[in-house]
């Protein structure tokens, strides 16, 4: 099988715009990304759209994919929606990677997105939950939150993890995303706030939480033949890995670990030949702040137990030895459910190309980790930086 | 002969005491009670119905599957209209063969009930559980809330010896019109204690003992003064009429109030019951009354009573948390939808929602819960077999919801109740580990950690389209 490019990607603004529909949104991630591409690109070669979204509020539960390609006029365009939760865009991204691998097309579309500001806080709640398993953990009376929090008290008491370990996730993604100017929650907090802000889901607070955000984003998926024609630098995407998972974090062997990640990270690095000791830098989904700790020993930037000191060591900061999340990742730059995965792709592109709002120094390697629910489906992916220029 | 073989009583948590009642209205209309047990947002008559009859069950005079009769008593009944002893019998797993019996509209419900099983052949179970309402300036302040559960059967240790009835039309005492929730009296304070009186007096007086022998005597009592004056007519000493009251500690509990004043004087754990000398067991008498029939029971002997300790203790809380707990002050409209989990669907899973029912892989051993789908272990497709989890465990995971951080569906409970925790809770079975997410109830959430060990209980989970839903729920359980 062949190798498969991202051509170009791009994502609209991050944030609260109640007015927009999810047709204008993406509107303006499907711009974003044919401006990213460096050299000429017909948008009429897209032969197959694959397009992720939850479907948050309802509006247009049936159909929603092609009435966005229609909608941009690329009229005709067989189109698939996506839908695995929050990993519902890094799962359409894998199906474009597939497509184009597979040599079925040579120009795939992949992207999502999501409307979640407009509805009012008793219908936003009944919508953040519909991801967690229904039977039996919402009945229990969890939102999303509470699933995540109960990971997080497992955490802290198997390993020791402390509210402040948590809290600095939130100091170093919003001090990234105060750098990103399509961030939703673009400003800085210090430890002191992100520690003593109130209780959303104990122990988790809010400074722990990404917000719930507007947002679309998009990425153009191509065969080697075409990325060379129309770029000089491409992203290739070494290795594109995913699992699923038990849907209720109650039904895992582990509450401290998220299976789905640990064999889709394994699957991605084996496909890349790289390991966790080769990435430059990440883009791991901290939908919650436990999260991010979860990721880093899932998919092996430490051992079980050792995130807190990475972070507390600076290991991930922009600076350090693995910077994780520089596009202020979901807690900052903001979590549109649908739009998320393929926003990670976004911010890998940028910074495999060194056009990244918080640039780490000439990376080779990038991964990026996109989580439904709380480990019901999982996809990672290696990003490497294009070599034909 | 046929009596009382096992019993149990059950008494929420929470208690309001008529000083902070007092302090709240300038007043109070709680003659002789001091305090009263207030159920919690989780609890109604069929909850506490079940957790008082789990206790009497778990001893083992009866086993549970040889039950013929299931009988309850109650005036305040989750629903008007609708089930009330199938959930029960299939809470308490029961067979599907007993003959049911729901009995209410009046206070003297119990008896009604108590008379169904002695005349029933084979173990019958028998429940009184109330949580009578009224209007909060006045009426509702000496209502009370509690379960007593009795395992009927041939040669128990308490026997009963003999019931008498006498029934006349009395109006306007206690009544709650149709459609109402709230219990109302005329007030018509002379006539109406002369009628409780003469009809008690004439149940008491057929009953086949000397009421001056009785050792105790749970008289109704809507008031910790009454009992007395309702038996100012009879031989009865003040001191046999003090071992039968309960009033003034949980309340009047409606149906419940005699019945748990009958199991604490047939308490054999109590030195205080059934005379002085604890080594012969005494006569107990009951006497019920409402709505116009009065009803009497005479009892010989004395029976454990699984929870008795209930009547003491609990948690008192202030008076704004009374009203919120009790509903007084809540809506209780879900907005924005609930969970959509169909009521089929929910049906499908009372085995486990009940009796936690989780399931062997006979492929490599490991235990599903639930007991559906791929092994969780194996992921082999396979027919579990099927074994009910203890009902202790360990919280392996917890959060705390907090206001305004519950789904809409549980809007209702956390404006009642407050913050509520959520767990996992682990269950050690002999066949591996079961593992599932749940309410702890009954405790300050902050009190909660894990590593706590918790006990099983059911509770309502929440209500959606008019029908509340049941489920299980844990609670701590105390280091004594």
């Amino acid at each position: 099988m062949r190798d498969v490019y991202v051509l170009g990607a791009g994502q609209s603004s991050f944030g609260s715009f109640p007015e927009e529909t999810y047709l204008t949104l993406f509107d303006d991630a499907f711009d974003a990304a044919l401006d990213s591409v460096d050299g000429e690109f017909d948008p009429g070669a897209i032969e197959e759209a694959y397009l992720g979204t939850l479907g948050v509020g309802g509006r247009q539960i049936g159909l929603s994919g092609p009435a966005v390609t229609e909608h941009l006029g690329l009229h005709g365009v067989p189109t698939t929606r996506v839908e695995n939760a929050c990993a519902a865009s890094g799962f359409a991204f894998r199906q474009a990677v597939t497509a184009v691998k597979s040599g079925v097309v040579d120009v795939a579309l992949a992207g999502g997105y999501e409307v979640m500001t407009d509805a009012s806080s008793d219908h936003t709640r009944w919508w953040l939950g519909v991801s967690g398993e229904t039977e039996w953990e919402r009945t229990s009376g969890t939102t999303f939150a509470g699933v995540y929090a109960q990971m997080a008290s497992a955490h802290m008491d198997e390993y020791g993890t402390t509210a402040e370990d948590l809290s600095r996730v939130a100091v170093k993604n919003h001090a990234n995303g105060a750098k990103n100017p399509k961030a939703h929650l673009g400003f800085e907090c210090s430890l002191e706030d992100a520690v003593s802000a109130p209780s959303v889901a104990d122990p988790l607070n809010l400074y722990h939480c990404c917000p719930t955000t507007d947002g679309a984003s998009a990425a153009i998926v191509v065969s080697e033949e075409v990325a060379r024609e129309a770029s000089d630098a491409a992203v290739r995407v070494a290795g594109a890995g995913a699992a699923s998972g038990r849907v209720g974090l109650f039904q895992r062997d582990s509450l401290t670990s998220v299976p789905a990640s640990v064999t889709a990270g394994e699957s991605a690095y084996e496909q890349a030949g790289v390991g966790p000791d080769d990435l430059d830098f990440a883009e791991v989904h901290d939908c919650f702040a436990i999260a991010e700790l979860l990721a880093y020993e899932d998919l092996g930037f430490c051992e079980r137990g050792e995130a807190g000191r990475l972070l507390r060591e600076g290991v991930t900061d922009p600076d350090g030895e693995l910077p994780v999340n520089t596009s202020g990742g979901l807690k900052s730059k903001g979590h549109p459910i649908g739009a998320t995965g393929t926003g990670q792709i976004v911010e890998a592109f940028k910074q495999l190309r060194g056009e990244a709002y918080v640039q780490v120094d000439d990376p080779k390697y990038g991964l990026t980790h996109n989580v439904g629910g709380s480990g019901g489906g999982v996809t990672v992916h290696v990003l490497e930086r294009g070599e034909f220029a | 002969m046929r009596g009382i073989a096992a019993a149990g009583a059950y008494v929420p948590r929470f208690r309001l005491t008529t000083d902070e009642l007092s302090e709240a209205w300038g007043t109070s209309h709680a003659s002789g009670i001091e305090r009263k047990a207030v159920p919690a947002a989780d609890e109604d008559a069929l909850t506490m119905a079940v957790e008082a009859a789990e206790r009497a069950l778990s001893s083992d005079a009866v086993d549970r599957e040889d039950l013929t009769l299931a009988a309850v008593a109650t005036t305040t009944p989750p629903a008007e209209e609708g089930e009330l002893l199938p959930r029960l019998a299939r809470a308490l797993d029961l067979p599907r063969s007993v003959a049911t019996a729901t009995v209410g509209g009046h206070t003297a419900a119990g008896a009604e009930a108590l008379s169904r099983a002695l005349d029933a052949e084979g173990p019958a179970l028998v429940v009184a559980a109330d949580c009578p309402a009224g209007e909060p300036a006045e009426g509702d302040h000496p209502l009370g809330a509690g379960a007593a559960a009795f395992v009927v059967d041939d040669d128990a240790s308490a026997t009963v010896t003999g019931t008498a009835w006498y029934t006349e039309e009395t109006p306007g005492i206690r009544f709650r019109e149709r459609g109402g929730e709230e219990v109302a009296s005329l007030d018509v304070t002379t006539y109406q204690r002369n009628a409780i009186r003469e009809a008690v007096t004439e149940a008491v007086s057929s009953l086949p003992v000397d009421p001056a022998d009785a050792d105790a005597a749970a008289v109704h009592q809507p008031d910790g003064q009454f009992p007395y004056r309702a038996t100012a007519d009879l031989p009865v000493s003040n001191g046999a009429v003090a071992a039968g009251t309960v009033v003034d500690r949980i309340g009047d509990a409606g149906a419940a109030t005699v019945p748990l004043g009958l199991l604490a004087a047939l308490d054999a754990d109590d030195p205080e019951s059934n005379g002085d000398d604890a080594e012969s067991a005494g006569t107990s008498i009951a006497a019920f009354f409402g709505g116009g029939t009065a009803a009497g029971v005479a009892v010989e002997g004395d029976v454990d009573v699984v929870g008795i300790h209930d009547l003491e203790g609990g948690t008192t809380v202030d008076y704004a948390s009374y009203l919120r707990e009790r509903g007084y002050v809540v809506s209780g409209d879900v907005a924005g939808g609930g969970a959509h989990v169909s009521l089929p669907n929910w049906r499908r899973s009372l085995d486990q929602r009940y009796r936690l029912v989780a399931g062997i892989c006979p492929e490599c051993g490991g235990v599903s819960f639930p007991p559906e789908g791929a092994c969780q272990s194996c992921h082999s497709r396979v027919e579990f077999e099927e074994f009910e989890a203890p009902r202790t465990g360990t919280v392996r995971a917890l959060t705390v919801i907090g206001q305004g951080g519950a789904p809409p569906e549980f809007a209702e409970l956390q404006q009642r109740d407050g913050a509520y925790a959520v767990a996992i809770v682990e269950l050690e079975a002999a066949a591996g580990r079961v593992r599932l997410p749940a309410q702890v109830t009954d405790a300050d959430p902050a009190d909660v950690d894990v590593g706590d060990e918790v006990r099983a209980t059911v509770r309502r989970i929440y209500e959606q389209e008019g029908v509340p839903r049941y489920g299980v729920k844990f609670e701590p359980i105390e280091s004594e």
